[in-house]
């Protein structure tokens, strides 16, 4: 067991290296320069000079990595290069929005998709089951920024229901954070939500023409335990997997859904460092996330490992 | 998260980027009239409130000395006074003075009389010393972007704590709008020991408000300074600058309420926001100006020596010319921008005190005479030259109206969209061929033709090279006497339009919506919006 745990630290290191190394290079080979994005307009090539001196961009590559490889391990994750900030500050005031839009996001989809999947599932042939599937179509095909788009027009400048920007912290007035994420949450949800509810349908018809569903109906069971009960109890378990599988696009489409609520998330933090070559955020976002997900992985692995011998015993192999 | 990365970084190939500097927004106007907006009515305002400006861009540093983007003055306005302002004239004012500087007779030195009984948002005392600190700062800190605005000082001396005595090396004209903006802004000498270059992480100066939070690429709160010596005329508690790059997504902010203000609203959108019986528009006209730069000799990157490139466009004025009559700057003004931006053929504003009509004069709008110019130079027609432009809407559609325009006087434009960033850098390495951006604006005229054209200037992207616009300029910039530099600076225009190495087009307009709940946002020619002293209506 300890041969395997060490393997896969190992392995996990090495992944993290080559993450970093690769976002290193692909954000160096970027056309543009970091002091002349900061400078703009201002520009004289004194300035430039002394800024791209402070950052140590005139450095070799090879310097720069180090610099940042070392000063990472340190916990010094640098200061941003626009505004001078410290990068482990932003992160950290970045991280929360997004990992609770996300999860009110899911929230939304598991509520509308598993819902609308049941009853496409149980109304099969009927009027319901056509609008359930034609609301998924429209729910993957329709893009975010559009949506949200209409959702400000229609919802925030039409009716005033929603504010159409801005972000109240969950322990500064939790009702005005949920107000402000109800939105950016529902067309977050949306693309997830018609994942989720074609998943529940399929499932559950499968479910139901199981031998076990003619069983508990045979009992006499009435027909909501045996529908709860058994068959979408069983079909939860692939929808959840579905969930897991989709998270990396949920944060994918938080990007744009930050962007246009104006919330500071970490999408927004990252996909604006880009543009503007803020070579310090953007390393140090791979590196938070290439962490977070090599972690999470391994704490899977080794759960299986704990649950299933054999893959203990493979892993030694 | 990794992939969303790698999207971004493939996607900012070809997206829309974020202006990091100053984003050019020169802006006038052709048939509208500016509308800078009044002060705020004190018997009809009331105290307190929080103001949400939508802001089209993300503030850079929060460090007057290293800061180099529009936005942060937008911030610093209400938070780092000056010594200087300008009036809605473009006239320069007092602010932290208490008059004009004193120029001695052989300009070597300047004489500025302080404000006294200011204090800084951190209890400490604005003085003599903290001028001279903040200067100095400007003109020694290593990354500092105020060292070419500041020119040539040699010593600062303060005989007592409210007079400052700048000494010049040489005579420098444009020092007293240089110290109207970033360069005059006075600092804690407390905060600046205690953060260095660190400032901008918690900055404190003199103002209506100081700061109070920053949440990366989203927002800024400054809030109400009980220690500012006027602090009776500020209203509000709080502003919070919220920044929204979409222009749409600003607009309908504007319209839902979410933002009373928001700047650099989009000549699609102004029209229908005017409409909006709750909302006015201010319109601005600005210093700056749009243009197409020509690559005629930067073949090694800028502050390489010049080269002569090998093309017809490069060595020949003429078809330079022929490209400036086949523009039809009317039209494109109307066409493109609603008629809400103006026509410009000159570095020089009609609105600065520095024009002239021979600063104003245009090249008329005439394909044939391009065409004959072209033949007179013995170029194949149509000449096909390429444009590298920003891959904004707004800069896609000017170039496809000039593209469709110039066509008729013998060019075929290809046009090449590139990122902002990417676009800097082409630039300034001198990958380009003709190149379609802009310059925000500066008050004094100087700071908007000697670095762009001057051969020794540090933004002479075209590469140009005139020894008599360089003494022109020369000229102007040593002179103390308006009309003799009013006169230079017209037939720099003059000369400019002969060789051609920048094509001025339009000058854009500042639009900023503003809801009618709200008195007193004012917006200036710097581009600046104002928004300290405004408040709710009663």
């Amino acid at each position: 067991m300890r041969r395997y745990l060490l393997g896969r630290l190992w392995q996990s290191l090495v992944t993290l290296l080559l993450a970093t190394i690769v976002v290193f290079l692909g954000v160096r080979a970027l056309p543009g320069d970091p002091a002349l994005a900061l400078a703009g307009e201002d520009r004289d090539p004194e300035s430039l000079r002394a800024i791209r001196e402070q950052y140590g961009l005139d450095d070799s590559i090879l310097v720069q990595f180090w610099q940042f490889v070392s000063h990472a391990a340190r916990g010094d994750l640098g200061r941003s290069i626009r505004t001078g900030e410290s990068v482990t500050s932003m992160l950290s005031s970045a991280l929360p929005v997004t990992i609770e839009l996300s999860a009110l996001a899911i929230f939304v989809a598991a509520l509308l998709g598993v819902g609308a999947g049941v009853v496409a599932a149980v109304r099969r042939g009927r009027p319901a089951e056509w609008a359930a599937n034609a609301l998924a179509l429209l729910g993957l095909s329709v893009p975010n920024f559009w949506l949200g788009l209409m959702a400000i027009l229609y919802l925030s400048v039409a009716l005033g229901l929603f504010p159409a920007s801005g972000f109240v912290p969950f322990f500064d007035n939790p009702i005005d954070n949920l107000h402000h994420l109800v939105l950016p949450a529902l067309i977050l949800g949306t693309g997830l939500a018609a994942v989720i509810m074609r998943q529940t349908r399929s499932s559950m018809l499968d479910a139901l023409s199981a031998d076990y569903i003619r069983t508990a109906e045979a009992k006499g069971l009435p027909q909501r335990a045996v529908i709860g009960r058994h068959a979408l109890r069983n079909s939860l378990i692939v929808v959840v997997t579905i969930v897991g599988l989709q998270l990396g696009a949920l944060i994918s489409g938080a990007v744009v859904t930050e962007r246009i609520f104006a919330l500071p998330g970490f999408g927004k933090l990252t996909v604006d460092a880009v543009f503007q070559r803020d070579y310090p955020v953007i390393q140090a976002v791979v590196l938070v996330t290439a962490t977070a997900y090599i972690v999470i992985n391994l704490l899977v692995d080794l759960l299986y490992s704990v649950i299933d011998p054999r893959i203990r015993v493979r892993g030694e192999a | 998260m990794v992939g969303v990365v790698a999207l971004a970084i493939v996607g900012a190939a070809c997206s829309p980027v974020e202006p990091a500097g100053d984003q050019p927004s020169g802006q006038t106007g052709s048939s509208g009239q500016d509308v800078f907006g009044d002060p705020a009515d004190q018997t009809a305002v009331k105290n307190g409130g929080t103001l949400t400006v939508a802001l089209s861009a993300d503030p850079d540093k929060l460090d007057p000395t290293l800061s180099r983007s529009l936005y942060s003055r937008y911030v610093f306005h209400t938070m780092c006074e000056k010594l200087y302002d300008l009036g809605p004239d473009a006239k320069i004012v007092p602010q932290l003075a208490t008059a004009l500087p004193t120029i001695a007779p052989d300009g070597l030195s300047l004489t500025i009389p302080l404000r006294e009984g200011v204090k800084f948002a951190d209890g400490t005392t604005l003085d003599s010393a903290a001028v001279k600190l903040s200067i100095n700062r400007g003109l020694t800190l290593p990354a500092s972007g105020r060292k070419s605005e500041l020119g040539p000082i040699s010593s600062i001396e303060t005989p007592d704590a409210k007079t400052v005595v700048i000494k010049l090396s040489k005579p420098f004209a444009p020092l007293t709008a240089a110290l109207a903006d970033r360069a005059g802004m006075v600092l804690s000498p407390a905060a600046v020991n205690k953060l260095g270059a660190n400032f901008s992480t918690a900055p404190v100066c003199a103002g209506p408000f100081k700061f109070a939070s920053r949440v990366a690429q989203n927002s800024i709160k400054v809030v109400k300074d009980p220690l500012y010596y006027d602090a009776a005329k500020v209203h509000l508690d709080a502003i919070e600058y919220r920044i929204i790059t979409d222009s749409s997504i600003r607009s309908a902010n504007l319209r839902s309420g979410d933002a009373q203000v928001a700047d650099s609203l989009s000549t699609q959108d102004a029209p229908t926001l005017q409409k909006d019986s709750s909302l006015s528009v201010l319109q601005s006209q600005s210093l700056g100006y749009q243009g197409l730069t020509i690559n005629i000799g930067n073949s090694d990157g800028i502050g390489n020596p010049t080269k002569q490139l090998d093309t017809p466009i490069a060595k020949d004025p003429r078809v330079r010319q022929a490209l400036d009559a086949s523009i039809d700057r009317e039209a494109l003004v109307k066409s493109i921008f609603n008629g809400l931006n103006t026509v410009a053929c000159s570095p020089v504003s009609p609105k600065s005190e520095f024009t002239s009509d021979a600063a104003q004069k245009c090249p008329a709008h005439d394909p044939a005479k391009a065409k004959d110019l072209l033949k007179q130079a013995g170029v194949v027609t149509p000449y096909k030259v390429s444009m590298i432009t920003s891959n904004n809407p707004d800069s896609l559609r000017l170039a496809q109206a000039l593209q469709a325009m110039v066509k008729e006087g013998g060019f075929e434009l290809v046009i090449k969209p590139v990122e902002y960033a990417s676009l800097l850098d082409q630039q300034d390495r001198g990958d380009f061929e003709l190149l379609q951006l802009g310059w925000s604006g500066r008050v004094d005229p100087d700071a908007n033709i000697f670095n762009f054209v001057g051969s020794e200037g540090s933004q002479n992207v075209a590469g140009y090279n005139s020894p008599e616009v360089d003494k022109l300029l020369t000229d102007a910039r040593q002179s103390k006497d308006q009309a003799q530099r009013v006169q230079l600076y017209g037939q720099v225009v003059t000369k400019l339009q002969q060789d051609d190495p920048l094509i001025y087009l339009y000058r854009q307009r500042n639009l900023t919506g503003v809801t009618k709940k709200v008195l007193g946002v004012q917006t200036y020619p710097d581009g600046v919006i104002r928004t300290a002293f405004a408040g709710y209506a009663k």
